[in-house]
């Protein structure tokens, strides 16, 4: 297995549990709307809002800390893998547009909770697109240079 | 306007020649990664000009020794 395609696989599962925990905390924690009293609540999403990027970049450091370990045709792949990104990215805002917009209309207004959740759900979506990116750029073989 | 062609190469064949040099050695000559001349050797990558000329000079020969255009259609 290539460098670069081990680094978008760890990032692939780190993406993965990122998302799952964040689940996770707001089913047991309760909803959203608890966020803003609950200070335990806050805190592991802060947590998870730290260590997550951290572990990622500890990650990418590992993988590709040695020169010449990415050569042409793995910079093709990761080059190709941005329009993965994007498509993902804009698909998941989309969605947060309609399901606040339906949700919310009546009220006027959407909680401020959800600006921290749009976020997080962007970076964990762009980083789990890029690796997805990447690895089916592996499993297709990017046949030209 | 002309058909694309089909690149080819002769790499495995040219590894055994070179005393059985493995894809790792082969790799380290040519400046990229072992998983480069794997799909090289399926035919599932079509290197940049400058790789060519690398693999080539690896094994001492000219490029058109390693790869081979064929026309199609």
């Amino acid at each position: 297995m290539a460098p670069l395609q081990k680094r978008a696989l760890y990032s692939l599962v780190i993406g993965v549990v990122f998302a799952v925990a964040l689940i996770v905390i707001f089913i047991v924690k309760g909803d959203v709307t608890t966020f803003d009293e609950d200070l335990g609540f806050r805190l592991m999403v802060y947590a998870l809002w730290v260590g997550v990027p951290l572990a990622y970049l500890i990650v990418v450091n590992l993988t590709l800390r040695k020169p010449g370990q990415v050569d042409e045709r793995d910079r093709l792949i990761m080059e190709r893998a941005p329009r993965f990104q994007f498509l993902a990215v804009l698909f998941s805002l989309t969605a947060w547009v309609i399901v606040l917009t339906e949700v919310f209309s009546d009220q006027g207004q959407v909680p401020v909770i959800y600006l921290t959740l749009i976020l997080i759900s962007t970076l964990i979506i762009g980083t789990i697109a890029q690796a997805l990116g990447i690895l089916f750029g592996y499993w297709r073989g990017e046949s030209r240079a | 306007m002309p058909n694309a062609g089909r690149i080819s190469n002769r790499i495995r064949r040219l590894r055994f020649d070179n005393d059985e040099m493995t894809q790792e050695e082969l790799a380290n000559h040519a400046g990229c990664t072992r998983q480069t001349i794997i799909a090289l050797e399926q035919g599932k990558y079509v290197p940049s000009i400058s790789l060519a000329f690398q693999i080539a000079r690896a094994f001492s020969v000219t490029v058109e020794d390693v790869f081979q255009y064929e026309e199609t259609g």
